[in-house]
């Protein structure tokens, strides 16, 4: 059966920032499974980037947890303090991968370089053995001639490419997370279909949870199995993919869904979301997306808005 | 690769033959008076006068005059001072000097790589704290001081402080202490700054945030990623720092009366003697212009991005 592997449990985190608080995550609750893909949707600034880069204690130095708890393997992750801790965990346990493959490699290291290090230096594995290892992960991730292409530069790779080396590192430890922060946001369209098609296969392979990070709803119906979406810090709406794509409750998901493109409707404009969200310095009261939602009430501006159970998984 | 090198050194070799024709046309428009002290010139007679300058070549038509210079160069004889150091050969002359100069140099880039790097690297882990601040501050109080009075005090105050000899003397080694930390301050200073810079643009690159999410420790990604990087635009002067020791500091060698390279061209120039003018001109400009070519060759093993092709893609 499903196995919860990873829990982030009423989640707070803020910022100092030149002497004023903001909260960046407001009690976000995710649950993860294991051989599952979590989709974390939302635009720009809800705070899902932070809210993730918190699993592998990568937050800025500003930034703190300042409430609840990071259930993983019987430790809550909120409670490690120092670096040596966090580097059992990080790209060990829970792996990440970034938005821009042409620049998260390092521009004067061989490419294999940059993978073996990782492997180094977490297992202690010598250098000869680790730069098979590397080897065999490039051919993994569908790279020809490992063995020539072990000893090339970033540059010498295309964006498709490097983002295959760069999940080549990320897997190299096989972790049981791995994080991708809008993994094919900069590629091209076609490139993007085959790195998903790459890391679905690498997750059946490996057995891994993979939590996906974007405002491509096309991604999500694409890959996830489940879905949290994400509004100014909060999860506001989570449930299986067809749920939230066929029926979705929050009228912050209603109006997202409503504003993508449809091939059909050629001549409708295309629906926007007015306004933009809120400030996070301010405590927030009732629904943070009422002074948003068209249809708000006069009670979401005054209480926040409790969950409600859809079904047993929404 | 080797065809880009060639034409690399081709063109570095064309800009010294440039920069020595212009320097040795230019001298022979000087006038001949100079070749003279005041003493001789009222007492010899025009006849004299003209059969010295004819002994020493200076009134040979310049093309031969340049002939003769280009032979004897290759022949190792880079000929007789005039009027500096009358009639002694510039190869004594020179070897006498460089080793004060070179010795002084020698020492003075070591400290300043090696005390400017750390600073560079402090500032910039410290950053925002204490030791960035003290840094900031040496560095600015270095670059907006004029040099001479900084010198001045070094000399003056502390040799007082340190007990150390005011004069440079060659057989005692504390005197060599205040010369090498005066002619080290403003390299300390510019090394730093610039690593500092360097090491703080380099620590906010994606990668560098890749390598943390690979779960590397902050001081393993410090050395092998950050500083790595961070050292390539510094690499790059190397080379020329290690032809250029030969020139000395021309002030820093004045004050502690070290009788080095220092002011010898300015020397020269002043007292009109065209042929150690034009020998210095040559060394000078090949150390330079070579020390450039060696810069770009020696930056393109550190930096693999940088491909040295003769005809870009």
């Amino acid at each position: 059966m499903r196995e919860k592997i990873f829990e982030a449990r009423d989640l707070e985190i803020q910022f100092n920032l030149r002497g004023r608080v903001l909260t960046a995550v407001r009690k976000a609750s995710i649950e993860l499974y294991s051989n599952e893909t979590l989709a974390i949707v939302g635009e720009s600034g809800s705070g899902k980037s932070v809210f993730t880069k918190s699993f592998l204690g990568m937050l800025d130095k500003n930034g703190y947890i300042s409430g609840g708890s990071l259930l993983f393997e019987g430790q809550d992750l909120a409670q490690l303090k120092t670096e040596k801790e966090w580097l059992q965990i990080r790209g060990k346990k829970i792996a990440m991968v970034f938005q821009d493959p042409m620049t998260s490699l390092n521009p004067v290291k061989t490419i294999g370089e940059q993978i073996r290090e990782v492997i180094t230096w977490h297992f202690g594995t010598d250098k000869e053995e680790a730069a098979k290892e590397a080897v065999r992960l490039l051919g993994m991730v569908g790279i020809d001639n490992p063995e020539a292409r072990y000893k090339q530069y970033p540059h010498e790779f295309s964006g498709g490419m490097r983002q295959r080396v760069v999940i080549a590192t990320a897997i190299a430890c096989r972790p049981k997370i791995l994080i991708c922060d809008e993994p094919t946001t900069a590629l091209d369209v076609t490139v993007q279909a085959q790195i998903l098609q790459l890391i679905r296969q690498l997750q059946k392979e490996l057995g891994m949870s993979v939590v996906y990070i974007t405002h491509d709803l096309g991604v999500v119906a694409n890959v996830a199995d489940r879905v949290s979406v994400m509004y100014a810090g909060q999860i506001i709406e989570y449930g299986l993919v067809h749920e939230i794509f066929k029926d979705p409750q929050h009228p912050y998901t209603k109006a997202l869904l409503e504003s993508l493109p449809q091939l059909s409707g050629r001549d409708r404009a295309l629906h926007s979301i007015k306004g933009s969200p809120p400030n996070l310095y301010h405590e927030i009261k009732g629904d943070a997306f009422a002074p948003r939602n068209p249809h708000a009430m006069k009670i979401d501006f005054e209480l926040e808005p409790p969950f409600f159970r859809v079904s047993e998984t929404h | 690769m080797g065809r880009y090198y060639l034409s690399k050194l081709g063109q570095a070799l064309i800009t010294i033959v440039l920069v020595v024709l212009v320097v040795f046309t230019l001298l022979r428009f000087m006038p001949t008076t100079g070749y003279f002290s005041k003493e001789e010139y009222k007492e010899m007679t025009e006849v004299e006068r003209n059969a010295y300058l004819r002994s020493i070549g200076v009134l040979d038509p310049t093309l031969v005059q340049l002939k003769n210079f280009v032979v004897k160069l290759f022949q190792g004889d880079l000929g007789r001072s005039i009027t500096v150091y009358p009639k002694s050969p510039i190869t004594e002359i020179l070897a006498d000097k460089v080793k004060y100069t070179v010795l002084l140099n020698i020492f003075s880039l070591i400290l300043s790589y090696a005390a400017g790097l750390s600073l560079g690297v402090a500032m910039a882990r410290y950053k925002g704290r204490l030791v960035d601040h003290l840094g900031t501050v040496y560095v600015v109080a270095i670059r907006s001081i004029p040099s001479i009075i900084i010198l001045f005090f070094v000399q003056v105050g502390l040799s007082k402080l340190l007990d150390l000899p005011m004069m440079f003397y060659i057989d005692r080694p504390s005197s060599w202490i205040l010369p090498v930390l005066s002619l080290s301050f403003s390299s300390i200073a510019g090394t730093a700054i610039w690593l500092r810079r360097y090491i703080v643009d380099e620590e906010n690159r994606d990668y560098i945030k890749f390598a943390r999410a690979k779960g590397l420790s902050q001081n393993y990604i410090m050395v092998r990623h950050v500083f790595r990087n961070a050292i390539v635009p510094i690499a790059i002067n190397f080379p020329s720092d290690i032809l250029l020791l030969i020139s000395g500091g021309l002030i820093t060698e004045s004050l502690y009366s070290v009788p080095g390279m220092g002011g010898l061209l300015i020397q020269s120039i002043r007292a009109l003697d065209n042929n150690l003018v034009q020998v210095l001109v040559l060394i000078f400009s090949t150390l330079s212009v070579f020390g450039v070519f060696l810069g770009d060759i020696f930056v393109s093993f550190v930096d693999p991005r940088i491909k040295l092709t003769a005809d870009p893609q």
